[in-house]
This record gives C-alpha cells, sequence and structure tokens, in this order.
C-alpha cells in the first residue's frame, strides 16, 4: 500500500481489489446521495408505467385470454427492468454534459468498472420495488397463478444488467446530449411496440420477429418470463446467449467510450 | 485554522508537475495546444492566464486523461499521466469551470463524500471538511442542500469538495467565479495554504488582477502558444517606472484619443487604459480631468501598472475584470 499524498487528509493508493472494492461502495454512495431526490420518484414512474400498462391493456377486452394475460402481467415486469437503465442513465449523462459538471465526475478516481456496477446496484435496488408491485397488479387484475422458480434471480439480474450497460452505451458513447436523448427514448417504443415483450413473436410480421431473434429484448422478456411461469417460454437458452452477448457488447462500448480522451 | 499534514513549503520533493511540448490538435483541425511546456513545483502557485479560447482549459483536460496530446509528454513525479490515466485522477484534483453537480447533498455532505471518494479516511476527511467550511465561512450553508444555494456558495463548495483531500497536484479552472469579493479573499488564503502544504496548485483563469496576488508564477498562453512566463514582478518588469491610467467612458460617449505622451493605450469596453511614463503624471491627470468635465469620461485612476498591462500587451485582450479599476 502505497502513501500517495502527505498533505491534507492521507489519500492512499491501495492495491487494485481493495481499491475498486473502495470505489465501488463510495461510488454507490455518493450514486444514492446524488440521486436521493430523483430515485423515489423514478420508482413511482415505474410503477405507473408497469401498474399502467397492465391495467390498461385489459381495458381492451372485457374478458382477456389467459395467456394474453400471462404475457402482459410478466411483460410489464420486464418494461421496468430494461426502463431504468435504458433511459434514466442517458438523461443523467446528458444533463451532466449540458451542465458541464461531466468532467467532475470523469475526474474522480474511481476505476470505470466500479462505477458502473455501482450505478448497476442503484438501479436495480431502485427497480426491485416496481417490479414487485408491477408483477403483483398483474396477477390481482387476471387472477394469475405463477410458480416462481429461483432462476427469476439470473433472469432478472441480467436483464437489469443488460438495460443499464445499453444505457450507459448510449450515456457514454454519444456525446451529443440530444442525440444521446433520442436514442434511447427510440430503443424504449423499438421495446414497447416492436419487440414481443407483452405479447408472442408471433403476433408480428415474419421480418419483424426475425429480427427480434437477435435483438435484446423479446430475450429479456423470455428468460424472465420462463422463470415466472415455467413452460410458457420457448428458446431458452437461445435467450440467455442473446441477452448476454448484448451485455458484453454493450459493455465494450462503455469500455471503448469511458477509454477514448479525444 | 489547522492543518492536517505537515507543511512542506515551496520545495521540489519529486513530484513536480511537468508538461513538455504538449501540442492538442483536434479532429476538426483547430490546434488548441501548440507546443506548451511548463512545470509547477510542490508548493508553487501557478497561474495559466490567457482569454477565452487560449488552449487552458484544452490543457488541463489533458492533464487529467480526458483528452490525449497529439504530441507531447506530461508527467508528476514519476508518474507519466498520460500513460496512466487513472494515476492522474488519483493524484490530480479537479474543478472544472462549470459547477459541481451537488443538488441532492448537503454542503458538508458533498465535502466528505467527495474526499472518501477521492480515498481519504472518514475522521480524518470530516476533520478538515469542518476546517474548510470554517475556513471558508460556509457554517451557515453546511447543513443546506445544494439545490438551495447560490452559484458563489456552490462554487467554494466545489473548491473544498476538491481540495479537502487534494492529492499532489489541484487544478482550478475560474475558482472565484460568482464568489462574492469577501469570501473571494478567504479562498485565495486557502489556495496559498495548499501550496504552503507542498501541494502543487495549477490555477486556470483570465482574471489577472485576481490571479497577479495568488500566484507564484504565471504564464500567459493565446491562441494555443505559451507566449511568456515568469514571477507576476518579472513580468512587470517591463513596466517598471510606468504608471496606468485609467478613463471610465460615458455611456453614448465616443472614446477620445489617447494622449500624445503615452506609451502605448488600449480600449477594453468602456475603458481606455494609458501606460504613462511616471514625469507624465501630472499631464495624464489634467487630461483626464479635462475628460471628465468635458462628460466624455465619468471618471479615471491612476495607478502602478500591473500584470494585467502585461497581459494585454501580449494577448491584446482584456482580462475578466474590466471595471476593476473603479473598485
Amino acid at each position: 500500500m502505497t502513501m500517495i499524498a502527505a498533505p491534507g487528509p492521507a489519500m492512499r493508493r491501495p492495491a487494485p481489489p481493495e481499491r475498486w472494492l473502495r470505489g465501488y461502495g463510495r461510488m454507490a454512495a455518493w450514486d444514492i446521495a446524488s440521486l436521493r431526490l430523483y430515485l423515489p420518484v423514478l420508482s413511482c414512474v415505474l410503477i405507473l408505467q408497469g401498474a399502467g400498462f397492465v391495467y390498461g391493456m385489459g381495458l381492451l377486452f372485457a374478458d382477456m385470454p389467459q395467456s394474453a394475460a400471462v404475457f402482459v402481467s410478466t411483460g410489464a415486469p420486464v418494461m421496468n427492468l430494461i426502463t431504468v437503465g435504458l433511459i434514466f442513465e442517458p438523461q443523467l449523462v446528458a444533463q451532466q454534459r449540458m451542465q458541464g459538471s461531466y468532467e467532475f465526475l470523469q475526474a474522480l478516481p474511481v476505476p470505470r468498472s466500479a462505477a458502473a456496477l455501482a450505478w448497476y446496484t442503484v438501479a436495480l435496488a431502485t427497480a426491485l420495488p416496481p417490479v414487485v408491485l408491477t408483477l403483483l397488479a398483474g396477477l390481482a387484475r387476471y387472477h394469475l397463478h405463477l410458480a416462481i422458480t429461483p432462476m427469476v434471480i439470473p433472469a432478472v439480474l441480467l436483464t437489469c444488467l443488460t438495460g443499464v450497460l445499453m444505457g450507459l452505451a448510449v450515456a457514454h458513447g454519444v456525446t451529443q446530449p440530444m442525440a444521446a436523448n433520442l436514442i434511447s427514448v427510440t430503443l424504449i417504443f423499438v421495446m414497447t411496440g416492436f419487440s414481443p415483450v407483452n405479447f408472442p413473436a408471433g403476433q408480428l410480421p415474419g421480418w419483424l420477429a426475425s429480427v427480434n431473434q437477435w435483438l435484446p429484448f423479446g430475450s429479456m422478456a423470455t428468460i424472465t418470463r420462463s422463470a415466472l411461469v415455467p413452460g410458457f417460454a420457448d428458446g431458452v437458452p437461445r435467450a440467455y446467449a442473446v441477452v448476454a452477448a448484448w451485455a458484453a457488447a454493450s459493455a465494450l462500448v462503455v469500455a471503448w467510450a469511458q477509454g477514448r480522451r479525444g | 485554522m489547522g492543518t492536517t499534514g505537515p507543511v512542506t513549503g515551496n520545495r521540489d520533493d519529486g513530484w513536480t508537475f511537468r508538461a513538455r511540448a504538449v501540442t492538442k490538435v483536434y479532429a476538426n483541425g483547430v490546434r488548441a495546444n501548440d507546443g506548451i511546456s511548463l512545470h509547477v513545483a510542490p508548493g508553487e502557485v501557478y497561474g495559466l492566464l490567457g482569454p477565452n479560447g487560449a488552449g487552458k482549459t484544452t490543457l488541463v483536460k489533458q492533464v487529467i486523461g480526458l483528452l490525449k496530446p497529439t504530441s507531447g509528454q506530461i508527467s508528476l513525479g514519476g508518474h507519466d499521466l498520460l500513460a496512466d490515466p487513472a494515476a492522474a485522477r488519483q493524484l490530480c484534483s479537479y474543478l472544472p469551470q462549470a459547477q459541481v453537480p451537488i443538488d441532492s447533498f448537503r454542503a458538508r455532505e458533498a465535502i466528505v463524500l467527495c474526499g472518501r471518494v477521492r480515498g481519504g479516511k472518514r475522521a480524518e476527511v470530516e476533520k478538515r471538511a469542518d476546517e474548510l467550511i470554517e475556513a471558508l465561512d460556509l457554517g451557515e450553508w453546511r447543513g443546506k442542500r445544494g439545490i438551495g444555494l447560490s452559484g458563489g456558495v456552490k462554487r467554494l463548495v466545489g473548491f473544498a469538495m476538491v481540495t479537502v483531500c487534494p492529492g499532489r497536484l489541484v487544478i482550478l479552472d475560474e475558482p472565484t467565479n460568482d464568489v462574492d469579493p469577501l469570501r473571494r479573499r478567504m479562498l485565495w488564503q486557502q489556495v496559498r495554504e495548499l501550496g504552503d502544504r507542498g501541494i502543487a496548485v495549477l490555477l486556470v483563469t483570465h482574471n489577472v488582477l485576481e490571479a497577479e496576488k495568488a500566484v507564484d508564477r504565471v504564464a500567459i498562453i493565446d491562441n494555443g502558444r505559451l507566449l511568456a512566463e515568469g514571477t507576476p514582478s518579472a513580468m512587470k518588469a517591463a513596466d517598471r517606472g510606468h504608471l496606468r491610467l485609467q478613463l471610465m467612458i460615458a455611456p453614448g460617449r465616443d472614446a477620445p484619443q489617447a494622449p500624445p505622451f503615452a506609451r502605448r493605450a488600449r480600449l477594453a469596453g468602456r475603458t481606455l487604459m494609458a501606460v504613462l511614463d511616471e514625469p507624465d503624471a501630472p499631464d495624464g491627470i489634467k487630461w483626464a480631468q479635462e475628460a471628465v468635465a468635458s462628460g466624455v469620461a465619468e471618471e479615471y485612476a491612476l495607478g502602478a501598472t500591473s500584470l494585467e498591462d502585461a497581459y494585454i500587451e501580449l494577448t491584446g485582450h482584456a482580462s475578466g475584470h474590466e471595471d476593476a479599476g473603479r473598485r
């Protein structure tokens, strides 16, 4: 362990594992403190998004078919998991860029991967209560019975992680704030209207269903739905592979974007 | 106020900051830095002066690893900051020109958390944060959230955040923006104290009058090039034996021709600044009094030449405080 600064409070430059863990913990504390006015609001927005979607879709049918109810009730929580990372981080970073505070935060001595994981932790903690409430809303509205398996844990963690990494990739990869906002909003529209998250892929035109086999959103819904209603979703291993590939690709983009120095 | 580290004074103990022939050419062809070389010793407060767009901020962004030079070297002690940007972020603390993002933080909490993120131990950081709050007279806002703070108070909190656990090089980009005159003095005192503790300070500003009192050495840069470097006294040496006459032009009136005995003169905003030989002072006063009496000017001031005169001569720009002569 090396002491690198005598003046003022001693600033240690510890060994890499300790530096990473310390950076992770302190950036998580920083994220929570810096967003404490907004995170409860974001949770409420996610609850409105999820529960509103669940109840709103029910208004289209006098008696919603059971399979449709399962799609809607298990798809809406997936939208919650994706939205928190895909929308909030790009908007936050865009605001930081416009206010000029982005550089201050980028100059903090925290490993980039530790800062990213700290944000993932905060995003997951923000999304989980809305996910549970949205799910409960669906169960209550459509009188469903789920058989939740332990696979729900990796499915939820991976889905949220991929949404967060995609959001970070847009936030740090696109330097124009307005463009970053537009891209993240466009992706949300793609998730909502053009991806088999809340409806079966068979409802889409053939070409769009084929495209969605390589896009992440339908696969995110597949892995989460398969953990909530076993046997309801097909192609689960492939869906895990697709989502993991998007997570890895997004992580590479984030690493490139944060490592580039103009 | 108390100190938590040894007072090391101005000396080179192996932690000298060096930039060597740093050149930065952006993708659009703009040459923001052109072969800039400078060094800042531990304990030294080094002013980087220049007009807007001179290349000051580009230089400091390269120091902390946010930009990469097209060519050149940047080091701090034995660390190559270009090869190891993580070390740059650890060793250097940076107050950007924009406000720090503290809307949700309480003032003291922001200072402490920043010190913790920078690697300080909780007890030491909290003690130092309290010292800074007292030294900058921020006690009344210590528990207030950033969203309710004025721009000047936010600026001071930002200063405390980057200096609570400062590393070896502190980079301050226009630290006194929005700060009231009384607390500016307190801030400059803290800048000097950083130097007294053996920390190198790189002060970026276009406010030459303030910088003159705070810095040990200055460099003047414009159009990406380092035009001059030295102590404030050395920079003013060319104007030794001269006086500065400032004439504040009345609104709606055209500036008069400078007096024929002026060595040189420039119009900066509504202020005509002329440099005179000392023996010409009585004639200068008479000329200025006539300008005031005729309504062309509102008032005038005669005083010693300053670093700003050298700055104007080199860059052709007035500094951030064109109205300073009236204070």
